[in-house]
């Protein structure tokens, strides 16, 4: 940015107060030390600029997406969404200010006015029309299941899975799931699934700035919950668990909501289950955002890995626990394609295998699907395991 | 230069599965999401340059429902001036003919150099409205648009053919346009000009304001999604096994 010149700006209050209507109220509590800066993973990929810590002051002065010139909207707008909603910046803000709040505010407005990226459109029609982000057919969804033998949810039972779009779809990630399914068997417990009726939770499109869809997705699925008689739900999925526990209740659903990776730690400590099998790997543990710093779940998964025999838990140095680095695949950036050079699960996969890992373990389907893929374009054969995986293998019966 | 630009909001049903409702004429809508139609954001963009080289004004126009002002909003926070909404609800059998004699008259009464359209509208796909729309005001009209520029009041305007052929017509003025997609690079609207969009008043006009009695030339009878065919072979196996089982059918027919 050499030659700068000074620039005189035309502060824009309507625009900050429809803003603020949106929801970027904590944009009046930043008072810009950059601190959030430092932490964002766009100041690790280094090759983009992305200033978070103006984003409260432009806020303030209306001038956020608000460019005449065509290209240079373009430019904003693309900015916009390049904000994954890690909030690694909430965490080390002094003040506590929600930045992906601030940045949603602005995409809703844009989103209402059809002005957003042509992908992120594609996601939300077919979440609306399939129930989730793939456009898969929605009497397909509980295909995984019936291969396992997963019984659809009653009242009578203690616990409803939800599996989460990926697991539900995804060959690779259909594991997961019934990885899930079979540790519950092992325990025990009730459980059934709510087939076809189940739909995307909505945390990807609200985060994308679809309010009106996510309220609408979110309203039915709470319906359904309490049609069936749902108390209790087990999530695979990180981006599930804090959208079922912290913004369900918004909408009046009430739900006692637990994460596999608690529960399996759990059902482990209360001597439930013992993984017997050895699992003589290296293995790191990657946290994802939404289970980590949004979550406040460390040791859960951690526990667990460290209870199954033979397995040497490793960490990344600097960047693990609240100090972990995105996988690049929060808020809508899942379906989003940045530039080789200017992706964030490129520097993750690097700091994993730097310590020397054989296996990379996850607890969230996203992060699981972007290392994959990206170790797969590096042509690196190393697996990528979510947890739950894992700790099967340690409990199952031997065939 | 001024110019009307005429929208249609849409069903997305690209990515989407689509059901008949009870009727058997129409789609169920209830899980769709609406938008402009895609190439009449194209034509939008390609007035909203000409107004930029040129200046004047750009009136949106469209046959809908109520739903159908979110859409003209959005033409107006894209660099519309004026936006005109007749109300869908008070006509019936809406056919390609039908829905461009209703847009002339109201285009009748507005001064204007160009009309652009999209090409196509993705939910009926009758391709129609833009040349009956030209033939009723009796001006000149290019299809499967996939240039316009302007000058010494000529239009330069090439057509998109099959076979990768363009055509290269000179025009006089004016015309309607019927553009294709993929012509431009519809912008984004900025935050400020939604605000300013969002105060400006949608002129609605119906029944009572159009005094031509309209017959649509063609009524829908049924709507049904064509029969499986039964020469799907759907072929199973490890990646190597599908890949060479594929290749061995394409041979076997003669493909390659």
């Amino acid at each position: 940015m050499a030659n700068k010149k000074n620039v005189v700006v035309e502060i824009n209050p309507e625009i900050r107060d429809a803003l603020v209507e949106m929801g970027a109220i904590d944009a009046y509590k930043c008072y810009q030390c950059g601190k959030c800066a430092s932490v964002c993973p766009w100041f690790q990929v280094g090759t983009y600029e992305f200033l978070v810590f103006r984003f409260p002051l432009e806020t303030v002065l209306g001038l956020i997406a608000s460019s005449e010139d065509k290209d240079d909207l373009a430019r904003e707008v693309e900015k916009l969404y390049r904000c994954v909603g890690c909030e690694a910046c909430v965490d080390q803000c002094p003040l506590g200010v929600k930045m992906p709040q601030i940045l949603r505010s602005a995409r809703r407005i844009l989103v209402d006015f059809g002005s957003y990226p042509e992908n992120l459109k594609s996601v939300v029609q077919k979440i609306r029309n399939a129930g989730n982000p793939l456009g898969e057919l929605r009497e397909r969804r509980s295909d995984w299941a019936s291969k396992a033998a997963v019984k659809n949810f009653e009242s009578r039972m203690d616990l409803m899975y939800f599996a989460c779009c990926l697991p539900s779809y995804d060959r690779r990630l259909q594991n997961v799931a019934m990885a899930t399914a079979g540790i519950l068997e092992i325990v025990g417990v009730s459980y059934g699934i709510l087939g076809v009726k189940e739909s995307c939770c909505g945390e990807a499109i609200r985060r994308i700035g679809a309010e009106k869809v996510y309220n609408e997705t979110a309203r039915s699925n709470i319906e359904n919950f309490r049609e069936v008689g749902v108390r209790k739900v087990l999530v695979t999925s990180p981006h599930c668990y804090v959208t079922f526990k912290k913004e369900y209740p918004d909408l009046g659903g009430e739900f006692d909501v637990i994460h596999a990776m608690e529960y399996f730690w759990n059902c482990i400590d209360s001597g439930k289950l013992t993984p017997k099998r050895s699992f003589q790997k290296k293995v790191v543990y990657h946290d994802p955002c939404t289970l980590g710093r949004q979550s406040g779940i460390y040791e859960a998964p951690r526990n667990i890995l460290k209870s199954i025999p033979g397995l040497e838990l490793l960490e990344v140095e600097d960047f693990s626990r609240n100090l972990s680095l995105c996988c690049g695949a929060g808020s809508g950036a899942l379906w989003i394609d940045w530039e080789k050079g200017e992706r964030m699960a490129d520097i993750r996969i690097k700091q994993l295998l730097d310590t020397g890992a054989e296996v990379i373990a996850v607890a969230c389907p996203y992060c699981l699907q972007m290392f994959e893929e990206t170790l797969k374009a590096m042509g690196v054969d190393v697996p990528v395991m979510d947890v739950s995986e894992i700790l099967h293998d340690s409990i199952r019966e031997q065939k | 230069m001024d110019l009307i630009v005429c929208i249609k909001r849409v069903p997305q049903t690209a990515e989407a599965e689509v059901k008949i409702d009870s009727s058997g004429k129409d789609i169920v809508r209830d899980r769709l999401t609406f938008d402009m139609n895609e190439a009449d954001s194209y034509a939008l963009e390609a007035a909203i340059l000409l107004k930029e080289k040129f200046g004047g004004t750009i009136t949106a126009l469209s046959l809908g429902t109520a739903d159908a002002e979110d859409t003209l909003r959005i033409a107006l926070a894209k660099g519309a001036d004026s936006a005109i909404r007749i109300r869908a609800e008070e006509f019936v059998e809406l056919d390609g003919f039908k829905t461009a004699a209703l847009l002339k008259e109201v285009i009748k009464d507005i001064k204007f150099d160009a009309i652009f359209t999209g090409c196509m509208a993705t939910d009926d796909s009758y391709y129609q409205v833009g040349p009956v729309l030209a033939e009723l005001l009796r001006v000149g009209h290019a299809t499967l648009v996939s240039k316009v520029e302007v000058a010494d009041g000529k239009a330069q305007v090439n057509r998109e053919l099959e076979g990768g052929l363009i055509e290269h017509l000179e025009m006089s003025l004016p015309a309607v346009f019927a553009v294709q997609t993929g012509i431009n690079e519809p912008r984004y609207a900025s935050l400020i000009a939604i605000r300013r969009a969002a105060g400006k008043e949608i002129r609605v006009v119906g029944k009572e304001d159009i005094s031509l009695e309209l017959k649509s030339n063609s009524t829908l009878e049924e709507l049904f999604l064509p029969p499986v065919g039964k020469r799907a072979e759907i072929l199973s196996g490890s990646t190597d096994e599908i890949s060479a089982k594929a290749a061995t059918i394409i041979k076997e027919k003669g493909l390659i």
